[in-house]
Order: C-alpha cells, then structure tokens, then sequence
C-alpha cells in the first residue's frame, strides 16, 4: 500500500503549529532561552546541597 | 532476591547477609530462567558480572566499599555505551553506535559499586512507545506476556519487574522511560533537562533526551538519581546546578504541598480503569495533607506538536545514514517516522526550537504560581496487546504510537521532572499509573510525593505470577 499519502497528511499537520502559533514570536525569541527558563524556574532555597 | 529493593540489598551487603556474588549469581540465574520468554535482554554479561562481583567482594573484605551500590546488580538499556560489551540501540546491526568512551551514568553507578548484569532491549533506535522490537524479539510485559511492556525502554521496565535485576538506566525522548515503567508496575524517573548527562548515550533527539533512573520503589529511583546526576564536562547540555540530597527529600512532608490534577488534556478519551485510578491515586494524596486541586494547563497538543517537530528533525539528522545506506534494516514503521523527518524544513525546525522556549516560559511562570506540582495519567489505557503494535498498515501503527505516548511528549518538551508510579491495576490484572510533575531541577519535590504515596499504598509491592 503506497503509504505517501498518509505521510504527507501527518506532515501538514504536524507542521500546522508553526504556521498557527510562530508568527507573533519576538525578534528576541532563541532556542537557548528555554535552558534559561528552566534555570529561572528553579525551586528558591530549598535546592542547595545539604 | 525478586523482594529486595536496592537500598534494602545494598544494607543487607554491608551487614554481611548476603555478598556481591550471591546477589548477581541470583540475579544471572533468574535470568537465564526467564528471559527466554520476556526478552528483556539483548545482550547479558555472566563473565563480567561476576567478576565485578568477585572483585566487589575482595574490596568488602579489605573494608573498602564504593558507594551506597556496593554489590548492587543493574542493567542499562542498549543505547549506552559500555566498553567490553556491543551496543545495538535496538537494531538489527549488532553494534551500531560506537562511542569514545563509557556511558557516563553507567560510569557513575559502577564507581559507586553497581554490578553490570548486562545490556536492555529497546524499541528500535529508541523510537516506538510499545516495546515491540523485530530484530531482538518483542520484550514481554511480565503481568501479561501476550501484552506490550511498553518503550522504548522497554527491557530496563521489564528487567526491573520481573526481578531480573534491581535497577536500570532508561531514556526518554517522548516518554520512553515513563511508559514503560507504567505499562510494567514499577517507578521510572525522566529528570529535568540538562539533569543527568547524556554523554555516552545514544541520542535520538538533542533538545529532548533525558536519561534516567527506573526501579521498583520510589526511594530507589531517588538513590540511583543522587549518583547519576550532576554536571559532566562531556555533556556541554548537563546543568552546573547543586544536587540536592535526594534520598534525605524523602522525609514523608506532603501537608500543604499544592498539588494540581490536570483537567484538560489527560483525561479525555482515556480508559475508564486508568481514569480511576489516577484519580483514587490524588484521593490518597490528599488524605496524606496534600492541597489537592483541579488544574488546566496551557494546551499540551501545542508542546506536543513542537516537540514533535524537534525529534523527528533531530532524528532524522541522527541517523540519516543507516536510513540513505541500509533503509532495509529498519523495521518499516521505523523507517517512515525518519523519512518524515528528512522532510521537515530548517524554518519549521527553528520555529520550533524558538516557540518551545516561549511556551515553557509561559508553563512555568503559569501554572508552578498555582500548584508545586501535578498529577496526569501516564499512558492512555493499560498495556495494549502486543498486536497493537505489530499488526497494521505502518500510518496506523505510528498514529496508534503517537496516541500512546501523547500524555508524556509534552513534558519531555517542556523539560520538565516527572515521574510514573504504579497506582493499581485494571480488571484484566495491568499496571495503571500516574505520574507526578515538578519544577525544573525539583526532583526532590517529585520523589517526595512519589514516596509517601507509595508509604500509603501497597502497588509496588506486588508481583506478577513469574516461577
């Protein structure tokens, strides 16, 4: 069974995301902020080694 | 052995009860009795197993102990890298991923005393939530063999279950050491991003590998994390953040911990038995003090699908030469998900990376102002037969893959702690599970949660009929 076409549905929608969700992004906007928004995220206090 | 728990085998070794050698020749021996038929195992390492052991035993008899696995038998899934043994990441090349030098987490637990048993089965090149593998023979869940144990660390959750060995090392892409450890009864941790190094592990997908700890009890995932985690100069992705004492987190403090059920999302569509389970499962968390209260989250289908552009990207580029070279090895469903990948334009990749930030920015700051932690189901229904994932034209077999793993992608995304933990079984006598989510780098939080909601229940405790 040629299976492109399944495949080609999967992949515009998947990729429907971007096109929904990505045009308001900031100039500012980089990959290497979500490590920062995980350290920013961290517990306060309670993370330090005993 | 198939009742010890690692803190329990490794006091039991310090007491003189029990040695090193007896603890692996019983590991090695149910082993070779049962693995036959779970195939939780692609590679087992007799020779070299006892010999850690015996030099364990000569070390506790000078009085030198490593660590706190001193004598303790593990086993790691077959995508890290350990010199003297081949490594396949679950394909059909018998060893396809060569590495510069030792897994850096199995390096940690062996100088902390671990015994390596050996190498795990897997899901191939760790891609695929039900565990089925062609080329090594399908894991087996040890409740039910005829049913899926779950992947892609499919042999680690199996190993564990079936008392095969104490511990072992997982992965989690998109869920794959959570949904096997669901699908199997026992407890598997992906920590935050950036928590446990990589180095020596085969990626699968840069921005969304975790590696991480799978046992039976709460408290034991919290002993392997403790030696596992923190910074690696060969992991440039490893956190410089202090770990925390996990093992002393587990103080039985839950009064007053906000705790949100997640109400949009994770329960719609899901199984009856799972649905109630989770549930009864926050019921008991509650009675313990906790603030238990409903929760809706940002749309998890957003991350999900972000996630899922990075991986199959990431993927893709991975291993973009076993797909151009020997496309006829790989398992067809296998194959599809990569080609997919090489079809995903750089822009759409970027976007991706840049609105995953975003996104968990907004996570954060919006749902840890509410609650410290939440509580989702893990896999949708009980482990399916293994029918489910092997039968079927390949679209529907990765849309049935992709339902499987939908209520795990997200925080893999998010890079977010979380951990499965058994939390009953249905009707037909299968694992159901929750899982507990954190803040970034609060593992602690998490494990203290997962723990004394296992001190309150009895699921982890029981066993499948195995001889």
């Amino acid at each position: 069974m040629d299976e492109s076409g399944p495949q080609q549905a999967e992949e515009a929608a998947l990729l429907g995301v971007i096109e929904r969700m990505a045009g308001d992004l900031a100039l500012a906007e980089e990959p290497a902020r979500f490590i920062a928004a995980l350290e920013a995220g961290r517990p306060s206090g309670g993370d330090d080694p005993e | 052995m198939t009742d010890w728990t690692i803190e329990g085998l490794a006091a039991a070794i310090r007491a003189g009860k029990i040695s090193p050698v007896e603890a692996t020749r019983d590991c090695l021996a149910r082993i070779d009795r049962l693995d036959g038929g779970l195939r939780a195992f692609i590679t087992v390492d007799h020779a070299g197993a006892l010999e850690t052991a015996r030099r364990l035993e000569a070390e506790q008899g000078r009085g030198a102990w490593r660590g706190p696995l001193h004598g303790v038998p593990l086993a790691f899934k077959d995508l890290c890298f350990i010199r003297g043994l081949p490594t396949s990441c679950g394909t059909r090349t018998a060893e396809y991923f060569l590495a510069e030098g030792d897994c850096t987490v199995v390096a940690r637990l062996a100088a902390a005393g671990a015994v390596t048993l050996g190498k795990l089965n897997m899901s191939e090149l760790a891609m695929g939530p039900f565990g089925d593998n062609a080329h090594h023979g399908h894991a087996r869940n040890p409740w039910r063999t005829g049913h899926c144990p779950g992947g892609s660390s499919s042999g680690s959750a199996v190993a564990v279950a079936a008392g095969l060995a104490l511990g072992a090392v997982g992965s989690d892409t998109g869920g794959s050491i959570r949904l096997p450890a669901a699908a199997c009864g026992i407890v598997g941790l992906k920590p935050t991003y950036g928590r446990v190094s990589r180095a020596g592990a085969m990626p699968l997908s840069w921005s969304n590998d975790h590696v991480g700890p799978m046992a039976r009890t709460v408290r034991d995932c919290a002993l392997l994390l403790q030696v596992m985690a923190g910074p690696d100069a060969l992991d440039a992705t490893a956190s410089p953040a202090p770990v925390p004492d996990y093992v002393a987190a587990l103080d039985g403090r839950v009064a007053g911990l906000r705790v949100g059920v997640v109400e949009n999302y994770f329960f719609q569509g899901i199984d009856a038995e799972m649905e109630a389970g989770v549930r009864r499962a926050a019921d008991v968390i509650a009675q313990l003090g906790a603030r238990v209260s409903e929760l809706q989250v940002p749309d998890p289908r957003t991350m999900s699908d972000v996630t899922n552009i990075v991986s199959r990207s990431e993927a893709s580029t991975i291993h973009a030469r076993l797909l151009r070279e020997r496309p006829h090895e790989l398992q067809p469903v296998v194959r599809a998900r990569l080609e997919l990948g090489m079809h995903i334009p750089a822009y759409d990749y970027l976007q991706a990376l840049r609105l995953r930030a975003r996104l968990t920015r907004g996570f954060i700051a919006q749902v840890f102002a509410e609650v410290d932690v939440l509580v989702a189901p893990v896999i949708p229904e009980p482990a399916p037969p293994l029918a489910h994932a092997t039968l079927g034209p390949v679209h529907e077999l990765v849309a049935r893959q992709g339902r499987f793993s939908r209520l795990t992608r997200p925080f893999n995304g998010l890079g977010l702690p979380a951990l499965s933990v058994p939390c009953g079984f249905s009707s037909t006598g299968l694992p159901l599970a929750f899982q507990i989510v954190g803040r970034p780098f609060d593992e602690a939080t998490v494990l203290r949660l997962g723990d004394a909601y296992q001190h309150a229940t009895d699921w982890h405790l029981q066993r499948q009929p195995l001889s």
